[in-house]
């Protein structure tokens, strides 16, 4: 049974500016998407006519329950599952039928995925791995840029604390590292959209909290786009300009005070949801 | 000199048995080098299907009176399109359909060798290979075979790693995954169609899985995991041959024995924690921590 528990106070993170945005550059543009596979796709889409716009230097929450199509959303709009219908424009390249989008502008989109398992013993550092999103797609030696990649490698863990992982193999690694590991892959070189799906299941409270960070500076410093699946609604209220509710459709979307009110909560989960909050304690 | 040094040294100098170690050399090293990634991509067993359905290809030559290996390359480029193909409609486990589709294959190819009476008593040749009738023009070719895999894997081994590690991650990164799937499995099946004649039909899938192995369990990075699966491939292909050489046994049989006793020293190696190191390009590791 879902219980009410008290959010305790974690280290804070900056709350949302309520001043308009920097920038309202418009980092990603979704029209009329639906997505769906199988023999039952016409009928029944997992995802259908779903519609919004991501500016830059903003936090976009997506929410709402299991099986919403949440993960299949995100994934038809990053070219990893086709659709069905609608349209995607990433600064405003259109993502192509078959999910491609021009090199310079792929470059500048990051996706942590929800979940990322290796099998068996992957012989791999977590500074190669780190490496690899800081080249650019397409054919190139493997030491090509070697010096600068190291100091971006460098850098990205030391912002996400995984500097001590460094010369880990990936497969050694615990759920909330491999997340930080992750994040230290999307932050290794300047971009404009950061896709994340649940990112921050798994991660310990301090882990969590110096995730926030990076994402608030990432947005505010560097402007750019979050775009991230999350339960976690307190967090959700505490640090997001908007929230996007779906369950197959887009059934609400605006700031958290208005898409996270009781009445939209129960619209969105069902009649009698209780929100669940996450325990944030220090050890 | 006397004794079996003497011996291994007048067996070098006959140029079948210098061609035979190149062989081992060239054809050791191409089946650890794409082996490194198809042990990561989980496609050992794609293999060694691979491997077995060759013997039809090779039948299928005999059957039209031309050079096996003329078949065997579109015959295996064909199989690893039409196997791609069914697992990704099918639904069905991979390891499923490629047993069906290898021991079919396998079994059409017996029949109709037994019934091409001509070739009949060559049979044990396809199977184990024959590495010591391998003559210079084979090598050249394996030679220019390594080369260009070599390019290939060095030129996409960021797509290689991304699509090994998980194929959205792979796709959001640039990586057309569709694309480079089936060009990594052209690239194997034509390897293999190419090393059935020295390691032969049955022993093929060794010369691509257990160097890799080997490596994969003591490798600390990537920079190490491939060259050092090459180089394990490559070294007990010569071993292979040299023993094979000194006590007259199957040259195929002798290297896979080779491979299995690298594969248990690295067992062992790992069980001791000693992992090789390489240098990597930022901060030194640092001891496990928790969480």
């Amino acid at each position: 049974m879902l219980t009410t528990v008290p959010t305790p106070t974690s280290v804070p993170v900056p709350s949302p500016d309520p001043s308009p945005a920097r920038s309202a550059d418009t980092v990603l543009e979704v029209e009329g998407l639906t997505v769906g596979w199988g023999a039952a796709a016409a009928e029944r889409p997992a995802v259908e006519t779903v519609s919004f716009r991501l500016a830059a230097e903003t936090d976009t929450a997506l929410v709402g329950p299991n099986g919403a199509g949440k993960s299949t959303l995100v994934q038809a709009v990053l070219g990893i599952l086709p659709r069905q219908a609608g349209t995607v424009r990433v600064l405003g390249a259109p993502l192509s039928a078959s999910g491609r989008l021009p090199a310079a502008v792929r470059a500048q989109v990051a996706y942590l995925p929800q979940q990322l398992s290796v099998s068996g013993r992957f012989p791999l550092t977590v500074a190669e791995a780190v490496g690899l999103g800081w080249e650019p797609s397409g054919l190139r030696l493997a030491w090509a840029g070697r010096r600068g990649r190291g100091a971006a490698v460098r850098v990205a863990l030391e912002r996400t604390g995984c500097a001590d992982l460094a010369g880990r193999l990936i497969s050694e690694l615990s759920t909330g590292q491999w997340k930080r590991v992750l994040l230290a892959f999307c932050v290794v070189r300047p971009r404009r959209l950061l896709v994340l799906d649940e990112a921050q299941a798994g991660l310990d409270p301090q882990a969590a909290d110096q995730f926030l960070r990076l994402l608030f500076d990432l947005r505010r410093s560097e402007g750019w786009a979050v775009l991230q699946i999350s339960h976690d609604l307190e967090m959700v209220r505490r640090t997001c300009d908007r929230v996007l509710c779906l369950n197959r459709s887009l059934r609400c979307q605006g700031s958290p005070e208005i898409a996270l009110s009781p009445a939209q909560l129960e619209r969105l989960y069902g009649r009698g949801y209780v929100p669940y909050h996450h325990h944030h304690t220090r050890p | 000199m006397t004794g079996p040094a003497a011996d291994w040294l007048e067996l070098l100098r006959y140029p079948f048995m210098q061609r035979a170690l190149l062989a081992g050399l060239l054809s050791g090293s191409l089946g650890g080098l794409l082996g490194s990634v198809a042990v990561l991509r989980q496609l050992s067993f794609f293999s060694d299907a691979l491997g077995h359905s060759a013997l039809l290809g090779i039948s299928l030559g005999v059957l039209l009176g031309v050079e096996p290996t003329v078949v065997l390359i579109p015959f295996a480029a064909l199989f690893a399109l039409v196997v791609a193909q069914l697992v990704e409609r099918s639904q069905l486990p991979s390891d499923a359909l490629l047993n069906i589709v290898y021991s079919s294959s396998l079994a059409i190819a017996v029949v109709v060798l037994r019934l091409l009476s001509a070739r009949a008593g060559s049979l044990e040749q396809l199977l184990f290979g024959d590495i010591l009738a391998v003559s210079w023009g084979d090598l050249a070719q394996q030679a220019l075979l390594l080369a260009a895999v070599l390019l290939y894997l060095l030129l996409t081994r960021r797509a290689q790693i991304l699509v090994s590690l998980d194929q959205g991650l792979a796709v959001s990164q640039g990586v057309a995954v569709g694309r480079q799937r089936l060009l990594f499995v052209m690239v194997l099946a034509v390897v293999v169609a190419l090393s059935i004649k020295a390691v032969g039909v049955l022993l093929i899938s060794a010369f691509v899985v257990i160097p890799a192995c080997s490596a994969r369990l003591i490798s600390s990075s990537f920079a190490v995991y491939v060259p050092l699966a090459s180089g394990i491939g490559a070294g007990c292909g010569v071993l292979g041959l040299l023993a094979s050489g000194a006590f007259s046994l199957p040259s195929g049989p002798c290297v896979v024995i080779v491979q299995l006793i690298s594969f248990l020293l690295a067992l062992l190696i790992r069980s001791r924690r000693q992992p090789i190191r390489a240098g990597v390009s930022a901060a030194a590791p640092a001891p496990p921590s928790p969480g």
